[in-house]
């Protein structure tokens, strides 16, 4: 970890408040939706209300005569400009050996439409009200076909692609069945358990929203996006769909409202915006209203599984065996495919020895939207199978479920552990959280408190979630073998100015994250800085050389890495043009809190007199460059491991079955901190988002018609403040071993292991194996019938 | 989504029968029904003004009837587009037997509603669905029995 | 949404000629229903009439009653000092209604105008034994509410005022829709001179009252009256938060929550 130096604000490990607030707090941000362009027409998507559907007929002539359109474009107008098909950029490949079903997806579909809210045209007209009033106007025809929602159920469901018989995307298997059969066969004990993994909507404040230009002089389209990663769109757009030169497009992402996964993939508007805005020779504007937002953003989750984990005499785990069934939805969306799989059934062995470990994933389409990467993304259903499976066994032997967790840890000196899910850990020390959290909760006082709350009617349970997440994502190298159409290693250009201040360029995108602070912070205490004096640039193709963007917990430890390469480069550099400055050898060159020194003296020069030398090189080394810019790309040596323990406990009113949660401790483990306070927020972000999946957040596809009828804030339960208590959280540090500044991610362990945590408080209050999520008080008021 | 019912209807089953063949009665019965245009003899086309609290919506769409067997039983269907507010459609399965007080008319109601209705009203979809099919039953009940009900 | 024309009379009687001389007219009161709905496109109104300059905010108290203008918003009805000395039942169920946004708004009159199966106030009215007024009569509370969104209310008839008498003990207690916070199942508890009232709200198509209950508290008023009691689940509203028979238990629940907050 580099020296924090002299810094008092702003330096690694200070919780500096955080440079983009002040706008944000303000309304000066400036979003996609705030952006307006000369010319500017609105789009408006013509949108299927069936779940499957044949297209018949789609007549425009109507809304073509409205007031103020300017275009009408559908699905036969993409396929004779023979724009692509969205794609996936992971090709899993199945048990036999076969690459996943990637069947077509049109940006406009032309032929049926597979979900409600699917895009059948996109009309373009002056003001927004007239592309609205148009829109209505547009007659489609369809052929109702009978909708397959239920992901259990889909495989036997009406056929959605022919490119897929029986609803199949891919059947994968990770581990040796067989011998996992074998050792659940002769375990002492096995516990079984389904598991549903329940469908959210990503719900980020700031809906999509897109903008897309061309320019008839040079030939070049801009895409302003609510990208999480604009360049891997560009990349997608220009190879894929549109058949634009990497050249010719232009990508902004400007402020972003949140993502949480939703706004990495390539969606079939902003393809629309940037193909229609060359066909009507004006720039396409389009923003997502939040009813679309429900239609249409790629859900998350949505799994149904079968577990089994055995267990010997002693209470060491012997073999987990989990059969998932994992719902795409109605096309395979950009990450789709890896979620659950490599982000999953590698996660299975949790922070446990369990020797043997299979795992067999069906992926099936049904006619819902997309599902893919929402906050964990694959690890948050890892974890909830683990934990949740782990709690049970406890509970069925009669013991205490942190002794058994205890009882199989992997242990300090065993690292670096290989599992049998094909991951290594680097680091890590589980008892540690765990006896953290258990005596900041007052574990041992918990009888105590039970018996008063069942004085008052209430039913108390505690229940805890030891979880771990393979984030950093990664190693192009790895993820290269499984599938990945990309690697994933990240840039940064350290531009040092000639006055003194630096300009840092990552391709991380921020929308929420607080890189402007986090990244400042680490360029100040690494190049001994003001941290006002840096400026972090992201979001712009044009500006930053390459990214591959935010998610996966990754823009720290792989964007930082990245940072912190470049600035190494700049300090070489420096060290060359203050040996000269110094008429010393170079190797003698030594630089700590912002100054050159030769060893042993104190010969000095400061930062900003070896920059100001590089940009006015009038007595300067021979053979070195001008100028003080330096680019890195960091591919990571091996994902980062953050783990913790999350215990929650909950109060249940007996007669409505509502459940109160009453405390939450959450020690974590990230590795080394830049920004406590943003690494707490990212927390309390996580918790209360794994909190909304656990107990208030559940998508429901009526099973007949397929309408989404969880389809506004009527029907779906966001969690609000007064759903959660203040969640008292805790660190442990392992700094990982394999980057440069031992940093592990923080921005997805609140939701990986909230859910866990909070069922198993709620079972243990109910005394039943399993209440399914969300939790409602209906259905703990019925577990709690059951029981009695 | 499922609904049934039955209502006395003080009238002879013959008598029920032409009255359910009868645009003008089906028209009157259909709650909102603006028009209902003949297009053969089991087939029409229909505009509906819906109208559940706040929410307007023009429906226009067909009305037919199908599995004829008269006097006994048919089938009632409809189906119509509410631009923005999405879709509407329903069958009815209609039957027919004789009554100490006339004739009991039973029916099975197989609804769906799609597009913004379903998508943001999904909590009054139930309870609308039912009040308009009471609606729809009562007043034919009323309109052959020769009684004048608030059409509203 | 849709174009529209914008009046804002000010009289009662300026209202509703505009409303008589218009083919598609609506009221806007606070526009916390009426708006969301034309901007989802499932209302067009040509002529939108709107209520707030026609002097019909303001409480007052009245020998034994409290009148409530129709365009007092939840937000002064909650924190009006006489309501909460007079009738804090009335005011606590005002303060749970929606969000303060919505508080700041949306009115009583609109409120039992709009009469959604959900909402709070009718429950009040009901078993307190309140009285609409509007611009041709007044309307026992009884008598107002009739269907899910129907009231006895004429096409252009508007509310004036709600007057409630003030002589019972009574209390309301909610369990709300965790989505909406509109009652999932809301019971309206009081006990005045004509003995015990029990009206709920949010469980069926319109607020109704459970006679059982209110025999029963009127042999006792106490909870423990209604132990045993419950209200038929059949008839009870279904949706993706709660099952029949569910809310028919928090029907229960609620009321007898509600009993022991009147003491
Ligand atoms: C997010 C949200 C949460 C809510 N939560 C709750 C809740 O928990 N409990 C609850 O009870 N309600 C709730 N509401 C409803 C809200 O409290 C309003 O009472 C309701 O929307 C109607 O009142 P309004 O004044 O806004 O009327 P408007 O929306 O303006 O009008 C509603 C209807 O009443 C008619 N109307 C209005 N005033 C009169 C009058 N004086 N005479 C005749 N007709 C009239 C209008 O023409 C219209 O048809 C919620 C609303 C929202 C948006």
């Amino acid at each position: 970890m580099p020296d924090t130096g002299n810094l008092t604000t702003g330096g690694i490990g200070d919780a500096v408040q955080r440079k983009e607030d002040f706008r944000f707090l303000t309304g000066r941000g400036t979003y996609t939706d705030d952006i307006n362009r000369m010319g500017q027409t609105h789009a408006v998507f013509v949108r299927s209300p069936h779940a499957h559907a044949k297209i018949k007929s789609v007549d425009t002539s109507a809304a073509s005569q409205a007031s103020g359109v300017v275009g009408i474009l559908t699905g036969a107008d993409m396929v004779a400009d023979e724009v692509g098909s969205l794609i996936c950029g992971w090709n899993v490949v199945d048990r036999h050996g076969e690459g996943h079903k990637a069947p077509p997806h049109p940006p406009l579909a032309h032929d049926t439409v597979k979900h409600v809210g699917d895009q059948v045209a996109v009309v373009i007209a002056e003001t927004l009200a007239e592309a609205q009033a148009a829109a209505e106007l547009v007659d489609v025809d369809y052929e109702v076909l009978a909708a397959n929602v239920d992901t259990a159920s889909a495989m036997s469901g009406p056929e959605i692609h022919p490119e897929a018989p029986g609803n199949l995307c891919y059947d994968w298997i990770l581990g040796e069945e067989a011998t996992v059969d074998a050792a659940l066969a002769n375990s002492a004990h096995v516990t079984e358990l389904d598991i549903v993994n329940n469908r959210l909507v990503p719900n980020p404040m700031e809906p999509r929203a897109a903008i897309g230009e061309y320019d008839m002089a040079t030939g070049e389209y801009t895409c302003f996006s609510t990208s999480q990663n604009p360049h891997v769109l560009r990349l997608i757009l220009c190879a894929f769909v549109l058949g634009i030169p990497e050249t010719k497009l232009k990508v902004i992402a400007p402020d972003v409202g949140g993502g949480f996964g939703s706004k990495i993939f390539c969606y079939a508007e902003e393809t629309t915006c940037v193909w229609a805005s060359k066909k009507v020779g004006r720039p396409v504007k389009w923003t997502s209203t939040r009813s679309e937002a429900f239609l249409t953003d790629a859900h998350g989750r949505d799994h149904v599984s079968h577990v089994k984990l055995g267990i010997d005499a002693d209470g060491k785990f012997t073999a987990l065996k989990v059969e998932t069934i994992a719902n795409m939805g109605a096309y395979l969306s950009t990450f789709a495919s890896s979620v659950p799989t490599y982000l999953y059934a590698t996660l299975l062995a949790g922070q446990y020895t369990t020797p043997v470990i299979f795992c067999n994933t069906k992926a099936v389409f049904t006619n819902t939207v997309a599902v893919d990467a929402y906050r964990g993304a694959g690890r948050p259903e890892a974890t909830f199978v683990v934990e949740r499976i782990v709690e049970s066994a406890a509970r069925e032997l009669g013991v205490d479920p942190a002794e058994l967790r205890r009882k199989n840890f992997i242990q300090p000196d065993q690292f670096p552990y290989e599992t049998p899910v094909a991951l290594t850990y680097d680091t890590g020390n589980y008892e540690a959280s765990l006896d953290k959290a258990m005596s900041m909760i007052d574990y041992a006082g918990f009888p105590a408190r039970r018996a008063t709350s069942e004085a008052n009617g209430k039913r108390r349970g505690i229940g805890i979630s030891a979880y771990i997440e393979a984030c950093g994502i990664a190693p192009s190298a790895v993820v290269g073998s499984l599938g990945a159409g990309v690697g994933l290693w990240e840039s940064a250009q350290v531009r040092f100015n000639a006055t003194g201040t630096v300009t840092v360029f990552t391709g991380s995108h921020s929308h929420g994250q607080g890189h402007e602070t986090a990244f400042a912070q680490l360029a100040s205490t690494k190049l001994g800085i003001p941290f006002e004096n840096v400026e972090v640039v992201h979001g712009d193709t044009s500006k930053v050389p390459m990214g591959m963007g935010t998610y996966g917990s990754r823009s720290l430890a792989v964007g930082g890495s990245a940072i912190d390469r470049a600035c190494d480069k700049i300090i070489e550099k420096g060290k060359k043009i203050a040996a000269h400055l110094l008429e010393a050898a170079v190797e003698d060159i030594e630089f700590a809190d912002g100054n050159f020194t030769v060893a042993g003296t104190d010969k000095a020069k400061a930062m900003g007199e070896v920059v100001f030398t590089a940009y006015v090189p009038h007595n300067y080394p021979e053979g070195v460059e001008p100028g003080m810019d330096e680019t890195a790309f960091y591919d990571p040596g091996n994902f980062t491991y953050p783990a913790g323990t999350h215990i929650a406990e909950v109060e249940i009113d007996e007669a409505t079955g509502v459940t109160e949660i009453v405390d939450w401790v959450a020690v974590d483990d990230f590795g080394n901190i830049i920004n406590p306070m943003i690494v707490e927020g990212q927390v309390h972000g996580g918790i209360a988002q794994g909190v909304g999946q656990a107990l208030l957040e559940g998508t429901v596809y009526d099973p007949e018609s397929g309408q989404l009828v969880t389809g506004s804030y009527m029907d779906y339960c966001m969690p609000r403040a007064d759903d959660l208590p203040s969640f008292r959280v805790d660190m442990t540090t392992t700094a990982c071993t394999h980057n440069p500044l031992g940093v592990k991610g923080c921005g997805e362990a609140g939701a990986i292991a909230a859910p866990a945590a909070l069922i198993n408080a709620i079972t243990h209050a109910t005394g039943t194996m399993t209440v399914e999520m969300p939790a409602t008080s209906e259905r703990v008021w019925r577990a709690l019938q059951e029981n009695n | 989504m499922k609904l049934e019912g039955s209502y006395i209807i003080n009238a002879s089953k013959e008598e029920v029968w032409l009255a359910m063949n009868n645009p003008e009665i089906l028209q009157a019965s259909i709650p909102g029904c603006e028009s209902l245009e003949k297009l053969s003899e089991t087939q029409f086309t229909a505009i509906v003004k819906a109208k559940i609290g706040p929410v307007k919506a023009s429906f226009t769409g067909e009305v037919s009837l199908e599995n004829l067997n008269p006097p006994h039983s048919y089938t009632l269907t409809g189906e119509g587009k509410g631009g923005l507010a999405g879709f509407a459609s329903g069958a009815a399965d209609i039957t027919l037997s004789e009554h100490d007080e006339g004739t009991e008319l039973q029916y099975e109601v197989e609804a769906q509603v799609g597009g913004k209705i379903a998508q943001i009203g999904s909590r009054l979809v139930g309870g609308a669905a039912k009040k308009l099919s009471d609606q729809f039953f009562r007043r034919f009940a009323a309109a052959i029995n020769g009684e004048e009900e608030n059409p509203e | 949404m849709q174009n529209f024309d914008y009046h804002k009379p000010n009289s009662v009687d300026d209202a509703v000629n505009h409303m008589k001389s218009s083919d598609d007219g609506k009221f806007l009161a606070g526009g916390m229903t009426m708006l969301p709905t034309m901007k989802q496109g499932l209302a067009a109104p040509k002529d939108l009439i709107d209520l707030v300059g026609v002097g019909l905010n303001g409480i007052t108290e009245n020998s034994g009653s409290l009148v409530i203008g129709a365009m007092t918003t939840h937000a002064d009805v909650a924190s009006n000092a006489t309501v909460r000395s007079k009738l804090p039942a009335l005011a606590d169920l005002a303060e749970g209604i929606g969000d303060r946004q919505v508080r700041a708004k949306g009115t009583i009159g609109g409120s039992i105008s709009n009469n959604d199966p959900a909402a709070d106030y009718p429950a009040a009215l009901v078993a307190l034994g309140a009285t609409v007024k509007t611009n041709t009569r007044e309307i026992p509370a009884g008598d107002f509410f009739v269907d899910m969104f129907e009231t006895a209310l004429a096409e252009e008839e508007i509310v004036v005022s709600v007057s409630f008498p003030t002589t019972a003990q009574a209390a309301y207690a909610k369990f709300p829709n965790p989505a909406s916070r509109y009652a999932m199942v809301g019971v309206f508890v009081a006990n005045g001179p004509d003995g015990a009232r029990v009206a709920v709200t949010g469980a069926g198509s319109s607020v109704f009252r459970v006679s059982a209950m209110e025999s029963a508290l009127d042999g006792g008023f106490s909870s423990g009256s209604l132990d045993g009691i419950s209200v038929p689940a059949d008839d009870l509203n279904s949706d993706i938060h709660a099952s029949p028979e569910y809310r028919a238990h928090l029907v229960s629940v609620m009321a007898m929550r509600a009993v022991d907050a009147c003491s």
